[in-house]
């Protein structure tokens, strides 16, 4: 086991070390990224200065409980809201600086699997219509080459060729969703952003779904942010995992590491969360952290470390001073005050 | 998704009953120009003629011995043409102004809600006699002014839509798609923010036929067409003597209204989804 969770480091090292040695830049990186949003009851800090990066062909996971900013950061990717501070880089321009070519261009790039499959999809246009509009805004070939493409997505994402005349009130939840898959991957996106893409569906679609990612990885190559707040399944996708909290990246990690060693008490107490008869070999002899009461408001955050309000090892340190993300391990970085040492 | 509509408003009562009042009324205004093609203006017959006195007018003539089934016929097209006109352009010009503000939101909103409430504080019928008289009396110049005064119910209806919609996760794969804000509006907003417009404007065709009718009682009508409303001011005097003269126009008129009413409400019910499973 050891030796395989090995194996998958190394690889994974060496394909971001292939890319610095050859001076290619990341596909997606976010600098210092923060968002704040106005409103009447004062300013919500939805994302501090957030920092990260993903490869070509990476799949990383994005967890944290509902509110901690991840839908927000999916967003600001997506464009749809401008950041407050910081930087978007993709693929080495910054998103806020191009023009109207180069946007065009990255969006179809970059495409978005949406949470909710009831809402996701336009109720007055026919699944085939659906599936053509990229391609139209795009301008991807003529009439009949559009019809050709919409047939191979449908029949790529398992479903039939008829489904192009329905209309989306006509489908269940699980088929909806491989429409709204079908729909990201038209363009042959280079990066697809995951946002809670399975959290909405019963657990027996729930794994189509992901094998269907899996499979369409595997196929083209293509790089996910797959955001969820089940760490069981974002274990299963990803290649590196980062762990939100309110506003905040507090680890990132290759995914087997956060697995076995997670070392901010936020992320320890996620592995407790998860029920599992095997629970003593995933956290070894650490003791099993139960958190007590709710996301502390992001008009009001906690001062110091954003967890010490619900961290079983809150010192006066953490009141005091933020801890900044420091590297414990090969491609392994903490903000804990006691995490590393 | 059409097809259920239509079937939802085949299987409603108030639906079909508008919907034959309608067809009986757009019979009447198109083979009864070629049963009475004469002016209605005209001096036809013997004045003051009760309905059935006389088969050549079957309805009767009024004070000037005017044939009253002429006159009809002439009032049911102008009916008509004011109502879908002005409900048009009335449809049209709170589309605009709703779809507008409620998709770009901030100082563009707050400009045209702004124009919107100051149509809203002045009387309809008011600003509509005022820019009747202002400009000449005249069929075109009614329609305007009706469909300029009963715009700002559907500005906010379609206002309110648009924002909700804004929000909804197909609308942000549009955006993502990079799709151009036209499109965005044209393709994926409007088309969902239509039905409760739809039912609107058939309530704006009665209110714009009443509007029509009213202007024209009090002389403020087309002087060369006769309309119902102009029928109902010129037999007024002898409302006590020949209450037919007001009485046949302003029955139509009451029929007219609720044909339209009680579409508007079959539509309603048709394309409002919560009310299917009843």
């Amino acid at each position: 086991m050891n030796a395989i969770i090995e194996n998958h480091l190394t690889t994974n090292v060496g394909a971001i070390h292939q890319n610095a040695t050859q001076n290619v830049p990341p596909l997606l990186e976010l600098k210092r990224l923060s968002k704040i949003f106005t409103t009447d009851a004062g300013q919500v800090h939805a994302l501090s200065s957030v920092d990260l990066v993903l490869q070509r062909g990476e799949t990383l996971g994005l967890v944290g409980e509902s509110g901690c900013g991840k839908s927000t950061l999916a967003r600001l990717i997506m464009a749809l809201y401008p950041p407050s501070a910081g930087e978007i880089l993709f693929d080495g321009k910054n998103i806020a600086q191009s023009d109207k070519a180069e946007r065009l261009a990255r969006h179809a790039r970059l495409q978005m699997v949406f949470q909710d499959p009831f809402s996701s999809l336009n109720p007055r246009q026919s699944i085939g219509r659906t599936l053509e509009e990229p391609l139209i805004v795009h301008r991807r070939g003529d009439k009949v080459a559009r019809k050709a493409r919409v047939s191979w997505l449908l029949e790529r994402v398992g479903l039939h060729l008829e489904s192009a005349w329905r209309y989306p009130h006509e489908f269940s939840g699980g088929q909806r969703q491989r429409i709204g898959i079908a729909r990201a991957l038209a363009l042959r996106p280079d990066l697809i952003v995951c946002d809670e893409a399975v959290s909405a569906l019963d657990v027996s679609i729930r794994a189509q779904i992901l094998n269907l990612l899996l499979d369409l990885r595997a196929a083209y190559g293509v790089a996910y942010l797959f955001i969820s707040h089940d760490l069981a399944v974002v274990r299963h996708m990803s290649d590196r995992i980062a762990v939100m909290y309110l506003g905040k990246v507090v680890e990132q990690a290759p995914s087997e590491n956060i697995w076995r060693a997670p070392l901010h008490p936020y992320t320890q107490a996620l592995m407790s969360a998860i029920p599992s008869p095997h629970r003593k070999s995933i956290l070894g002899n650490k003791k099993r952290i139960i958190l007590q009461g709710d996301l502390p408001s992001p008009l009001n955050p906690p001062s110091g470390c954003r967890f010490q309000t619900r961290c079983p090892y809150a010192e006066a340190r953490c009141r005091a001073e933020e801890p900044l993300l420091q590297a414990a391990d090969k491609g392994h970085t903490v903000a804990c005050h006691f995490a590393i040492g | 998704m059409y097809r259920i509509i239509l079937e939802h408003i085949l299987q409603n009562r108030a639906a079909i009953a508008g919907l034959l009042l309608l067809v009986a009324v757009i019979l009447i205004a198109v083979l009864g120009s070629f049963y009475l093609p004469g002016d209605p203006w005209e001096m036809a017959n013997a004045p003051m003629l009760w309905p059935g006195d006389d088969p050549d007018s079957p309805l009767g003539t009024d004070i000037m011995g005017r044939d009253i089934a002429t006159g009809m016929v002439s009032g049911a097209k102008v009916s008509l043409l004011v109502g879908f006109a002005s409900a048009f352009i009335s449809a049209l010009v709170g589309i605009t102004f709703g779809a507008l503000g409620g998709f770009y939101r901030g100082w563009v909103d707050a400009f045209l809600m702004r124009i919107t409430e100051l149509f809203q504080t002045v009387p309809q019928f008011v600003l509509a006699v005022v820019l009747v008289a202002v400009f000449k009396p005249s069929v075109v110049t009614a329609v305007f002014a009706i469909g300029i005064v009963s715009w700002p119910p559907t500005a906010r209806l379609v206002r309110s839509a648009f924002l909700v919609l804004r929000e909804r996760e197909f609308v942000l794969a549009a955006r993502t798609l990079g799709m151009s804000d036209p499109r965005l509006i044209l393709t994926q907003l409007l088309p969902n923010a239509l039905p409760p417009v739809i039912v609107i404007s058939a309530l704006n065709i009665a209110t714009a036929i009443l509007t029509e009718a009213s202007l024209s009682f009090l002389g403020l009508g087309d002087p060369n067409v006769m309309s119902w409303g102009t029928i109902i001011g010129n037999g007024r005097e002898q409302v006590v003597d020949a209450w037919y003269i007001c009485g046949i126009p302003g029955i139509a008129i009451l029929v007219v209204v609720l044909a339209f009413n009680l579409l508007g409400e079959g539509l309603n019910d048709a394309l409002n989804p919560q009310l299917h499973k009843r």
